[in-house]
């Protein structure tokens, strides 16, 4: 590195300083989401996104600037989650596109690769939205471009673009009018922006650590048993089986004897297993571990204080019992089910698809689904979660029902990695899943079932009673933090305290003439009086209407409806 | 050689009471058994409205015998000594997928034929009232003293494209009667749906397509008429299993969507009703005949 270029290591660092700043604000960036709704949130998926490109850039040691930047395209696409983590994706590996294998970059190379990530993200997205991260980059991008012109000094130039950058991300709101209304600023421009500033840092010289108190623990196991679980397809194969969570105190005196460096004992515990995550902040240290041996993760972390929490816990029981309970049929064995264990070999048709809970996962299972991931509102599953359920299948021509909106993107870029013929269906709910789902039949050519899938999603009419996870006003509603709202596609309602009386408001406008069934999915808080009161509600009201209620046991939404 | 048919069918052929008189047409009864010794003959002593309060009321889901090889012998017997010299016994069946009965009649017509009887078996490969309007073109064409060729030819093109479908309320009943054959698919599904049967060429049942309400199973049913027989005239049956103003609006579903030249409208008797259940609706289609 010198003032005027950028080579690999160089490049290396401001991606993980860019990837590091980010994970410092995502909650910042998650408190910038519109809706106010329990929701795949954007700065949870763009750190997680990012944080599977640095995983993959930390592989490579000594690297030109061409293959850094490939390498952590290459990470990022396979990590992105949510369609913010895809567009960010897709920005790098714009990026990267120029680059080829330059051994460093000038300010006038890193300004063309600011401008291809341009292009590519706007080639990726269908219909790109101005006023969004899309509008950010861009703007940013130009900066670059123009700062390049007369400046040779690498942080002249990322300084010109995050100051723009910045600049765009206020304008967002004058863009999208709903921003203005609920009075933020893009989420997922805010994302960039921060990724912006910490490429930058690194260019300065200035170091960003991974601020502990920031980064959630608990996100950071829960993404790494979630992609556990999808992985792992028997109890034996589990190499580490026992899921090892520690809390330690430092103590003063013994730090004395044993400094505690965290990247030292990284390297220390990567010895012992997997799926490793080292949190510490001035007082406490959080290890996650994957280990054989346990007890030696206790001693070693013992070293440096007090053991406040521990949690042992066995995977291969743990898989072993997941697995049986679900496998075993809900109600009676049918002949289906077990026909389908049978055919998982080599078949020409599969569908993969993507809810959470009990009853929802068997609705699909009913319908034919191969693979149900689990994800959706909370948890959006990565474009590798999506290619790896797809390759389970081992089937010729896979269908991808991605039943929420923010996972679209991420299934749409698992279809292109992936070696299968893959279609994905855009279902943007679970009612849209299992409208579609409906409609397929393993008999028809592929052009049929697609052509019946997408009309079978749109026979339907979704609806979703959740609460709001904080104050706001938005399309007219002044909603309160723990207010349910009813949400009939992507529009707000209805809104109250009164759980029956905002879903029967969202029956109303659901509800049309020609509605012939209305089903309800029961979530996993949903009382039963709340649900017959509903039931009695809808067939009082509309005469032709006949109620079909399942117990969805979805997590967060109380109720999900469709009408058709 | 035949100088005439003579036409016989089963009472699953589910034809109106009036027709059967007017076209001379021999109905053998199939029976159907409530508990262990309830035994009535179909369309006999047990009128499909009775049967279906009959099945309200049973604790214990009715079961289905076939007439035995005896009991055609009987009719098939009288039936040559009661017609004039030269007369083909011509007598037409449900699938010998779903029912036993083909086969009973074929053991019945293989014996008699030693004795020097013409007899002539068919296996429709269809059920309800698609086998009725087989039949039923059929018996016209005879009292009309159309020429056995000319019926063979047309017995043929009526065996060749004459279509059932099926729209029923539940899989319940196909299932716990073993004649669900390829719709078995469908069980696995939690949610509600109407699914539209027909039969295969074979004539075994299979899902044509699963649709969720009555209104869309009516669209789509238009949908597959149209696709099928375009501009061509057809001959219409409807069975219905007390479905009666279901009945009229698949009628004018079929009416708007393909040339409808006659409807035959019955009621689902009771052994294909114990088979498809209340609220079961079947339409038939064959090509008009060319004059």
């Amino acid at each position: 590195m010198t003032e005027t270029t950028v080579d690999g290591s160089m490049l290396r660092s401001m991606f993980i300083q860019g990837a590091n700043n980010l994970g410092n604000n995502v909650d910042r960036v998650d408190a910038l989401n519109v809706f106010p709704v329990p929701d795949g949130d954007t700065g949870t998926n763009m750190n997680l996104t990012v944080v599977s490109g640095v995983k993959e850039i930390q592989q490579l040691h000594s690297a030109n600037a061409g293959q850094v930047a490939k390498s952590f395209s290459k990470g990022l696409l396979m990590g992105a989650r949510g369609n913010s983590g895809v567009i960010l994706s897709q920005l790098f590996r714009g990026f990267s596109k120029p680059l080829a294998d330059a051994n460093e970059l000038d300010s006038k190379q890193l300004a063309k690769a600011f401008e291809t990530s341009v292009d590519t993200a706007y080639q990726a997205v269908m219909k790109p939205v101005e006023g969004t991260i899309l509008t950010v980059a861009k703007d940013a991008a130009k900066a670059a471009k123009k700062a390049a012109k007369k400046e040779t000094s690498i942080k002249e130039m990322l300084h010109a673009v995050v100051a723009e950058a910045n600049a765009s991300l206020e304008r967002t709101p004058d863009l999208l009018p709903v921003l203005k209304e609920v009075g933020v600023v893009d989420s997922g421009g805010q994302g960039l922006v921060h990724v912006y500033e910490g490429m930058l840092a690194a260019a300065r010289g200035e170091e960003v650590t991974e601020a502990s108190s920031q980064l959630s623990m608990d996100e950071h196991v829960q993404l790494t048993h979630h992609q556990n679980a999808q992985s792992q397809l028997s109890a034996e194969d589990i190499e580490f089986g026992y899921c090892t969570e520690v809390m330690v105190r430092f103590e003063d005196s013994k730090l004395e004897q044993h400094p505690y460096n965290e990247e030292g004992f990284r390297e220390e515990l990567g010895q012992y297993g997997d799926s490793l995550l080292v949190v510490s902040d001035e007082d406490l240290l959080k290890i996650h571990i994957h280990a054989e041996e346990p007890g030696e993760i206790l001693s070693l972390s013992q070293r440096f204080g007090e053991l406040v929490n521990i949690k042992i816990e066995n995977m291969r029981e743990q898989h072993s019992a997941l697995t049986g309970e679900k496998a075993a049929p809900a109600a009676k064995p049918s002949p289906v089910a077990e026909k389908a264990e049978q055919v998982k070999e080599q078949k020409p048709f599969a569908v993969v698809t993507v809810a959470m809970g009990d009853g929802i996962y068997d609705l699909f299972k009913g319908l034919g689904a191969d693979v149900v991931i689990e994800g959706g509102q909370t948890m959006n599953p990565s474009t590798e979660d999506i290619v790896r359920a797809i390759q389970e299948t081992n089937a010729e021509q896979v269908f991808v029902l991605p039943n929420n909106g923010n996972i679209v993107m991420a299934a749409e870029q698992a279809a292109e990695v992936s070696e299968q013929q893959v279609q994905v269906i855009a279902t943007k709910s679970v009612p849209q899943g299992l409208a579609a789902m409906f409609a397929f039949e393993p008999e028809r050519t592929t052009a049929e079932n697609e052509e019946a899938m997408k009309e079978g999603l749109t026979l339907v009419t979704t609806g979703q009673v959740t609460h709001a996870v904080r104050d706001t006003t938005i399309e007219g509603h002044s909603i309160k933090e723990g207010d349910f709202m009813g949400i009939c596609e992507s529009e707000i309602v209805s809104s109250g305290q009164s759980v029956t009386d905002v879903a029967e408001r969202l029956v109303q406008a659901m509800v049309q003439e020609d509605t012939e069934i209305v089903t309800i999915l029961t979530g996993a808080d949903a009382k039963e009086e709340n649900t017959s009161y509903l039931v009695d509600y809808i067939e009082k009201e509309y005469d032709d209407v006949e109620v079909e209620v399942h117990a969805g046991k979805q997590p967060l939404y109380d109720y999900i409806l469709a009408s058709e | 050689m035949a100088t005439k048919w003579k036409i016989i069918t089963d009472s699953t052929a589910d034809l109106p009471e009036e027709l059967v008189k007017e076209l001379d047409i021999t109905v053998v009864p199939l029976k159907v058994i409530f508990g262990q010794e309830e035994t009535f003959y179909d369309r006999i002593n047990l009128m499909p409205e009775e049967f279906y309060e009959k099945l309200r009321e049973a604790d214990q889901m009715p079961t289905t015998s076939q007439p035995s090889p005896h009991e055609f012998e009987t009719v098939y017997r009288k039936l040559h000594e009661e017609s004039e010299a030269g007369t083909k016994l011509v007598s037409l069946h449900l699938s010998s997928q779903l029912s036993g009965t083909y086969q009973a009649a074929q053991i019945a017509a293989d014996q008699l034929s030693e004795e020097g009887l013409d007899i002539k078996v068919v296996d429709t490969k269809r059920a309800s009232c698609a086998v009725g309007i087989i039949v039923k073109e059929l018996a016209q064409m005879v009292q009309a003293g159309v020429s056995p060729s000319t019926c063979e030819e047309r017995l043929q093109e009526l065996l060749e494209k004459t279509e059932v479908y099926f729209i029923v309320d539940t899989l319940e009943f196909l299932q716990k009667n073993g004649r669900i054959g390829k719709a078995s698919a469908l069980l696995g599904s939690l949610l509600k749906m109407k699914p539209i049967l027909s039969l295969t060429a074979d004539g075994e049942v299979y899902p044509l397509e699963k649709v969720r309400g009555r209104k869309k199973a009516l669209q789509r049913l238009g949908e597959i008429l149209r696709e099928k027989y375009g501009t061509q005239p057809v001959e219409t049956a409807i069975s219905h299993a007390e479905v009666f103003e279901q009945a009229d609006s698949v009628l004018a579903t079929a009416k708007e969507n393909v040339e409808v030249v006659s409807v035959m409208k019955s009621s689902i008797g009771p052994v294909i009703g114990a088979h498809v259940g209340p609220g079961a609706l079947a339409i038939a289609v064959a090509p008009a005949k060319n004059n």
